[in-house]
């Protein structure tokens, strides 16, 4: 098995590179090709605002990659992804953040939040002190449930703030406890391989985003709509479906119409849900109720390598 | 209410960001507080997928998913903190690479990069500056025991230059 893997790995390669040059022959490949360019400005972005231990050489290092990072958000938005509908088809070459034939204010609100949520993520991943990665993570949040807004998910945007919240003040506590008496940690300035995971989320997003515009292109072409992610969307045919935001009656509540979701379609999944709740809740009792041996003196001996972040 | 395609790209690029992020996050940063938060952020990005694609198809469906996500997030929330109070009990750090030792036995061992040769920046605590003068003593306490409990106030106001 192992001494097939060469064999096997060239073969793999010479196939994604076969498949590769087709899909650069396909009409929409510039595109392509600009998405995955400006991901890889953001990837550099990011290496250079993590911690990187004593390779963080230069003190614009932070700077330079909050600017390539911006830079690629920035133009991200610029990109066009095809959309599949045939009848406009000579209009596909819709901005990537416009909202067709929404208004405006959607288009602008939806990209100020998402450049919040994604700014703010960024910022949570790369910030040395584990506090500031919890505010970030609110703001993260803030974002978020503001997108959920604008879909027309209000529950879902005040679950989100509400049970977060209890979430983020938790963490804090035990930031609080347990991080901050030790004072700036030394493993909060180094990352581990920042470079391949990096280049992982390179390659993820690049998966993801380039997944998007395979399934335009099909639907483009035409005649392999059940292949691609989007269905149109009479396809889909449901029971229930959501009320319009704009001409909201009493006759159609959205709290109303979500629980009838829940708990007409969806109930089981509902008492699953709750089930695993409490399985969760006496599972965390039981781990952090266990009585651990005084401090120092537990039989595996890890408190001599743990140790070494402490101040004597 | 079917949404527009490109609102749905939208939605679906932004969640498909946040999701690499937090695997980025999760897999760099060696903090078990900031690890969670980035286990939070992937949960997150796949919540923004599922409202966007609520929203397109005009279908309760991708929000009753984002609930259940979000009882996730809650349940995963709980059990994680739990391990991280006895994890620190243990090993007296949020370190993940302290606990190297679980990994298979016929493994080596990763080497952790150290920052031993780096200069630590010193951590800056705020302080409080000393609140104003001191009031003018009157020569009829001046040796009373207001004068006597002088010395540590003094002495504590010198230790903090």
């Amino acid at each position: 098995m192992l001494a097939h893997f060469p064999v096997l790995a060239a073969s793999r390669i010479s196939l994604l590179a076969d498949q590769f040059r087709s899909a650069l022959q396909q009409p929409h490949s510039g595109l392509v090709l600009r998405s995955l360019l400006i991901l890889v400005a953001g990837g550099v972005g990011l290496y250079l605002m993590l911690p990187r231990g004593r390779h963080t050489g230069r003190r614009f290092d932070r700077i330079i990659g909050a600017a390539l990072a911006t830079l690629s958000l920035v133009l991200l938005a610029t990109v066009e992804i095809p959309t599949g509908l045939a009848e406009v088809e000579s209009a596909q070459k819709t901005l990537l953040w416009s909202f067709g034939s929404e208004s405006k204010i959607t288009g602008f609100t939806f990209y100020a939040l998402a450049a919040i949520s994604l700014v703010s993520a960024v910022m949570m991943i790369t910030s040395r002190n584990p506090v500031y990665s919890a505010l970030w993570f609110a703001v993260v949040l803030l974002g978020n449930s503001g997108l959920f807004l604008l879909q027309g998910a209000e529950f879902l945007s005040a679950a989100t703030i509400i049970v977060y919240a209890g979430a983020i003040v938790v963490t804090f506590l035990f930031v609080i406890m347990l991080a901050q008496p030790s004072g700036a940690a030394k493993y909060d300035h180094v990352s581990r391989e920042p470079l391949l995971s990096c280049l992982t989320g390179l390659i993820l997003s690049s998966v993801l985003v380039g997944t998007l515009h395979y399934s335009a292109r099909l639907d483009v072409r035409g005649g392999a709509t059940e292949t691609s992610i989007l269905p149109s969307a009479e396809i889909i045919t449901l029971s229930s479906t959501l009320p319009d935001s704009r001409h909201r009656t009493d006759a159609n509540r959205h709290v109303a119409g979500l629980g009838k979701a829940l708990f007409l379609d969806h109930v089981v999944s509902v008492e699953v849900i709750g089930v695993l709740l409490l399985a969760a809740v006496v599972g965390a009792m039981l781990i952090a109720g266990h009585p651990v041996h005084a401090p120092g003196v537990n039989e595996t001996g890890r408190n001599k390598t743990g140790r070494n972040d402490r101040p004597s | 209410m079917p949404g527009s395609e490109p609102a749905l790209n939208n939605y679906l690029i932004v969640g498909a960001l946040l999701f690499t992020l937090g695997i980025v996050g999760f897999l760099t940063r060696r903090n078990l507080i900031v690890m969670f938060l980035c286990a939070e952020l992937m949960l997150q990005g796949v919540s923004v997928t599922l409202v966007g694609f609520s929203g397109y198809h005009g279908s309760w469906s991708g929000q009753v998913f984002a609930i259940f996500s979000l009882a996730l997030a809650a349940a995963e929330a709980g059990i994680a903190l739990a391990l991280f109070v006895v994890l620190f009990r243990r090993g007296h750090s949020l370190d993940v690479s302290i606990w190297q030792d679980l990994r298979e036995a016929d493994q080596p061992p990763i080497p952790d990069e150290t920052t031993d040769d780096e200069p630590q920046a010193e951590q800056v605590w705020p302080r409080l500056a000393p609140a104003g003068l001191l009031p003018a003593r009157s020569p009829k306490t001046a040796g009373e025991p207001f004068e006597s409990a002088m010395p540590a106030g003094a002495g504590s106001e010198r230790g903090l230059r």
